[in-house]
């Protein structure tokens, strides 16, 4: 079992330190107000017990003054919670004009994001209810700190509703219609996403991860070179995935696989490693010499393997290349498919398995 | 305005002789079953719905503490998540529908108001009979649901969720609460009639005990608010049978409708259960400290306001559900206002203690535990009506907390005050002194400590109806677990020493706790017809004369709960005087 987390959980947006502001002033006034009754009920007890009275009471019936005092003041205290509650309640619910858009699809037992640029990742759910590839997908939402982000949700079956504690911001993700919240992040991090709204059984596993990361960082992962998303497979509509594609398509698999008996070497790792070279002298696997190893094969052989890689000049576009540099780029240990392995379907349009349940 | 403070002089009206056992009285006219089940007495019918809400209330306990055990470990300690969904499911709609709702009208309403006001029975004994019948068949729904693998929508039902994607048996649930529903409105106008116009001569609005007021406040909103919830769940059917849309957008629906006819009825509903707690309490207070209440008017006017500005604000459910931005502001507002009143009673409750002459028997530490976890249900109420704090709290451990502060802490205590201080009229027996205080006691304490750690984790963000959880919310869980074992303990008290007194308890007087009411006139048990066919009740003066001594008829009071003896300054403070005019010396404060 753990400690005892902090009193003050992490507050990472903006929203999150007005929400600490008014919930402290709040819980300030009504902590005074609350021991005023218990020290008043307390002393009445303790002093009026019938061990010291005569058991003769004095008949007291009321009074206007009091009722009037006990009526206004906390009528003027209560106004004041719904006036400042309601500042910032206008701040949560307008997202700045700048903000940048996110799109948040809910069902159940899954959240799915789309980038602007197409980028497409699931940032949590239940795996025991996905498919394979979105198990294989599963990575964060990735934002930028201190950038405000407009999250645009809907869902796809039942009400759900997308809560960040961190962020102190929550709303309901609602089928049929568009629903919006969004976040200026303050501090890097990574932050509990919470289905709040009861959804059915796996209610509970419907969880993820919001990542918060520099601009530099953000920018590279958006640039689908990066894997900050802890996705095993590259997130879908990224560069690295379109790679993937490729990667199975054109057979790559076939020797570049992680079979023992393999005819190529494995890529896993290889981006920015020194592979010693047939013959002697080494390089450094960049851009450039992937770039140049599929182009021109037998030009620079690693030491160990035979040269007899087909070259694939004029099979492949120069922006397939940049795809084909990010997948390899982004394969960790482990993650290198099986040489049966086909395409996967694109992640987040629906599945043939949710539409045959329906 | 000035306070008066009227001191009672030497008591002036005589205490009239303990009124003979009534023979036969209402319990032992008849025994056989049929006379039970075809009974048109109230008081008989309030030991009907007693009885089946107390079945209801274990059965809703028991579903809680599979909620909470099961919360021990982060991953489920040892339901999986369908059971778990439907014991949630389970305990709330069995305490909600099944107890709250019914508990205080159903069984001190029933039972007393015709004695509060002088009546021989509530307007329409027959309506009142078919009202448990309703509320029973409502109620075999609901086992039918329950025995047939439980319902795993939650109590709120929100759809599409209960309507397209549940596979559970919302169906009978559903229905049920429908029929219960009927049972309700029943209840509700025929305490409404009966306030009307059966009061005994002199009763007059003014004169009439909070507890009355009260329950007719609760009896508007039962009136006006059921036949929309009534409506709302035969929508839901529709929908779910016949998949004709209504709510589900799929099929052209909207879901934020359901939530505001839901809340329409369900906002109020809390009102229904918590407006009859605070009757209770008003009576216990007065008693126990020997008072007049604090501002009668102010008390029962603030009853009638919760009724009516609690239909205005349902939507304060709905802040992040996707409704327009001015009318959160609107419903905020008028959350805020609905406060007022409820801190209104507060304040007065706490007046109504000053300079009294306090003795603590069961009924007045629940009545004062109710107080004390009143006050916190209804203050973290207020941060969930502004609309600033709500986004992050809503839907939180911090409104489970909330919820049960107001309605076990409130209702449930207020519950019990009842039933402890009426016991003794209900059954002409009195229950073990020392073993209700410790009772309560428990009870109390138990349920700080359940509810307490609940705030934390709803700060801290983990959402409601959650079986799994991340590690660091555990600690809090084992701690409200804890408390909760504790409270369970206090709630198993009463069970054995309540029933065991019936055969070991010492017989109660007509008016064991020295209280001023109409219904303590009466022998305990009450005879067949509450009151003496030739010897109707007349009223004279208003609720709460402790401080002069008579009850509502102008009698002297008898020596309360623990007086009469040598040691006790109460008792020996004036003897009676002749009968006379009655005296009173008035000072002038404030």
């Amino acid at each position: 079992m753990n400690s005892l987390p902090p009193l003050i959980p992490v507050v990472a947006s903006t929203i999150g330190y007005h929400f600490e502001a008014l919930f402290w002033y709040i819980m300030v006034v009504c902590t005074l107000g609350g021991l005023g009754v218990y020290a008043a009920l307390l002393y009445f007890c303790v002093a009026y017990r019938r061990g010291t009275t005569t058991g003769s009471t004095p008949r007291i019936l009321g009074s206007h003054r009091l009722e009037l005092a006990w009526t206004i003041i906390p009528t003027i205290i209560f106004f004041s919670f719904f006036g400042w509650g309601a500042v910032v309640y206008t701040k949560a619910m307008h997202p700045p004009q700048d903000a940048m858009e996110i799109f948040v699809i809910g069902k159940q037992w899954m959240w799915k994001a789309q980038y602007p640029n197409g980028q497409r990742v699931i940032i949590g759910g239940n795996p025991r209810n996905m498919t394979e590839a979105e198990r294989k997908s599963i990575g964060k939402l990735v934002l930028p700190v201190d950038r405000p982000v407009r999250i645009t949700m809907i869902s796809e079956d039942v009400i759900h509703d997308f809560g960040v504690p961190a962020f102190r911001m929550k709303m309901d993700v609602l089928p049929g219609r568009y629903t919006t919240t969004w976040y200026h992040p303050t501090k890097t991090g990574e932050f509990h996403i919470f289905c709040d709204q009861y959804c059915g059984t796996w209610h509970s596993l419907m969880v993820g991860k919001i990542a918060v990361v520099g601009q530099q960082e953000f920018d590279e992962w958006l640039g689908g070179l990066g894997s900050y998303q802890g996705s095993e497979q590259p997130v879908d509509g990224s560069k690295a995935f379109s790679g993937r594609q490729l990667f199975l398509k054109l057979q790559c698999i076939k020797c570049h696989s992680a079979d023992p008996n393999a005819a190529a070497p494995v890529l896993e790792g290889l981006y920015g490693r020194r592979v010693p070279m047939k013959g002697g002298g080494a390089e450094y696997a960049d851009a450039e010499y992937i770039k140049q190893s599929i182009l021109k094969p037998r030009l620079k052989v690693a030491q160990g393997w035979e040269p007899i890689m087909p070259s694939y000049e004029g099979q492949v576009t120069p922006d397939d290349l940049d795809d084909l540099v990010a997948y390899i780029r982004s394969l960790k240990p482990g993650t290198t498919p099986n040489r049966t392995d086909r395409m996967s379907p694109p992640v987040g349009a629906p599945t043939v398995r949710s539409e045959k349940k329906e | 305005m000035t306070t008066a403070v009227t001191t009672a002089g030497p008591k002036i009206a005589p205490v009239p002789p303990e009124p003979p056992p009534a023979e036969p009285n209402y319990l032992n006219v008849s025994y056989s079953l049929w006379s039970w089940l075809t009974t048109v007495d109230h008081k008989r019918i309030g030991l009907l719905y007693l009885i089946s809400i107390s079945v209801f209330f274990v059965a809703g306990g028991v579903a809680a503490g599979v909620v909470r055990l099961n919360l021990l470990s982060p991953d489920g300690a040892f339901v999986n998540e369908d059971t778990y969904n439907r014991a949630f499911t389970g305990h709330g709609v069995l305490m909600l529908f099944f107890f709250l709702i019914p508990a205080v009208p159903g069984v001190l309403g029933n039972f007393l108001i015709p004695m509060m006001i002088g009546a021989k029975d509530l307007a329409f004994p027959k309506l009142n009979l078919a009202s448990w019948y309703v509320f029973m068949v409502g109620a075999g729904f609901g086992v039918w649901a329950l025995l047939a693998g439980g319902i795993d929508t939650g109590w709120t039902l929100y759809p599409p969720y209960s309507s397209r994607s549940s596979t559970s048996n919302v169906i009978p649930g559903v229905f049920g609460v429908f029929i219960s529903g009927f049972s309700s409105i029943m209840t509700g106008l025929n305490i409404m009639v009966t306030v009307h116009k059966m009061r005994a001569p002199g009763m007059t609005w003014g004169r009439l005990p909070l507890f009355v007021w009260s329950l007719y406040a609760t009896s508007l909103i039962q009136l006006l608010g059921t036949p929309v919830v009534a409506i709302t769940t035969v929508l839901l059917m529709v929908e779910r049978v016949a998949g004709i849309g209504i709510f589900d957008p799929m099929i052209g629906g909207d879901p934020v409708l359901f939530q505001h006819l839901f809340w329409f009825y369900s906002h109020p509903a809390v009102y229904i259960m918590i407006l009859p707690g605070m009757g209770v309490i008003s009576e216990v207070l007065t008693c126990f400290s020997r008072k007049n209440i604090f501002g009668y008017h102010a008390v029962a006017w603030s009853s009638m306001g919760i009724a009516v500005v609690g239909f205005l604000l349902w939507a304060h459910h709905m802040f992040v559900a996707g409704i327009s931005f001015y009318s959160a502001l609107l419903f905020s507002f008028l959350s805020m206002l609905v406060a007022v009143p409820s801190a209104i009673k507060v304040f007065n409750w706490t007046g109504t203690l000053y300079r009294g002459s306090i003795t603590f028997q069961a009924p007045m530490l629940f009545g004062l535990g109710f107080v004390v976890l009143f006050v916190i249900g209804g203050l973290t109420g207020l941060f969930l009506a502004t609309l600033g704090t709500d986004i992050h709290l809503h839907d939180t451990y911090f409104v489970v907390a909330h919820f049960h502060f107001v309605m076990v802490g409130g209702m449930v205590l207020g519950y019990m005050a009842g039933i402890h201080f009426w016991w003794p009229k209900m059954f002409g027996v009195m229950y073990s002194d020392w073993w209700s205080r410790v009772a309560a006691a428990i009870i109390i304490v138990g349920f700080f400590l359940t509810f307490v750690p609940q705030f934390v984790l709803g700060y801290h963000g983990m959402p409601r109806r959650y079986p799994n959880y991340p590690a660091e919310f555990q600690v809090y869980n084992v701690m409200s677990t804890a408390g909760a074992s504790i409270l369970g303990l206090g709630y198993l008290l009463p069970a054995f020493y309540l029933p065991l007194s019936l055969v070991f308890g010492k017989k109660a007087g007509a008016n064991p706790w020295s209280a001023t009411g109409l219904e303590w006139v009466s022998p305990s048990p009450p005879p067949l017809f509450n009151f003496d066919e030739a010897n109707m009740p007349v009223v004279v003066c208003g609720p709460y004369e402790y401080a002069l001594g008579v009850d509502q008829l102008g009698r002297g009071l008898p020596p309360g709960p623990g007086l009469g003896e040598a040691n006790d300054p109460a008792s020996k403070s004036e003897a009676p005087a002749a009968p006379g005019p009655m005296k009173k010396e008035t000072e002038v404060v404030g």
